[in-house]
């Protein structure tokens, strides 16, 4: 699966989203989400390794307990349409210039 | 919030030194399109479908699906702009507009309908979550 469809699906999912978006506020373990959202410990697990795959979210071991935190770096897909554009637009104009240089009237 | 204000476009201008007539030519002939924009099969007439093609990379296939929305000979050209994965399009449009100058044409890019509508509108997204996303965007933004 490509990356950007990754995080798509990721984020496609109400829950996985809302685990995000609390993971957004700080980082948090599983027993903490477990307890917020009133879903059973495997399900959380299994949302935040597929955060984890999409590269939305990392994990930092401490002790026994995992702790588990937004990686904004993982975002970018979501954004890259609109910088992409910003450039691409540009220096496809500089080339019709160019063009238009040559054309016949 | 409104889905429109939550929608980014780009908004560009040129002034080119050539009649509407030839940036029009430009602007709708395939191969002309082929060596400025993208390889095309365009074929300007309202209604009608085709892509632009070019080398994919990390974050697309590379192929843009269009059709034609609106269609005013040398004044206005406005397509669909659609690519990306399928489970999360990108759903933009362009318009170009074309206004005689003296020296020219001024020439009008249009690109609208950006994130955050396709791509932040998931099913049942709450404002709260947005407004983070949003934060966690400036970040993102500031950092690249």
């Amino acid at each position: 699966m490509r990356r950007d469809d990754a995080v798509f699906r990721a984020l496609g999912d109400p829950s996985r989203r809302a685990i995000f978006e609390r993971l957004g506020r700080g980082e948090a373990a599983v027993k903490d989400l477990t307890a917020r959202f009133d879903i059973s410990q495997p399900a959380v697990s299994q949302h935040l390794a597929t955060l984890r795959k999409a590269g939305l979210v990392t994990e930092r071991r401490d002790g026994r307990l995992v702790y588990y935190r937004i990686d904004p770096k993982g975002l970018r897909p979501l954004i890259d349409w609109l910088t992409h554009y910003q450039a691409f637009w540009p220096e496809r104009i500089d080339r019709l210039h160019a063009l238009l240089k040559e054309m016949d009237e | 919030m409104t889905a429109k204000a939550e929608t980014q476009a780009i908004h560009q201008q040129y002034d080119l030194p050539y009649p509407p007539a030839k940036v029009w030519r430009a602007l709708t002939d395939p191969e002309l399109l082929g060596q400025w924009l993208m390889s095309t099969d365009m074929q300007a007439a309202v209604g009608n479908s085709f892509t632009f093609r070019m080398e994919p990379s990390q974050w697309w296939d590379g192929i843009v699906h269009c059709e034609v929305l609106e269609l005013e000979r040398e004044k206005r050209l406005s397509y669909t702009w659609r690519s990306g994965p399928e489970s999360s399009p990108l759903d933009t449009v362009v318009t170009w507009t074309l206004t005689p100058t003296g020296q020219g044409t001024r020439l009008t890019l249009e690109h609208t309908g950006f994130v955050p509508k396709n791509k932040f509108a998931f099913q049942g997204a709450e404002q709260g979550w947005q407004r983070n996303v949003g934060e966690r965007l400036r970040q993102v933004l500031a950092a690249a």
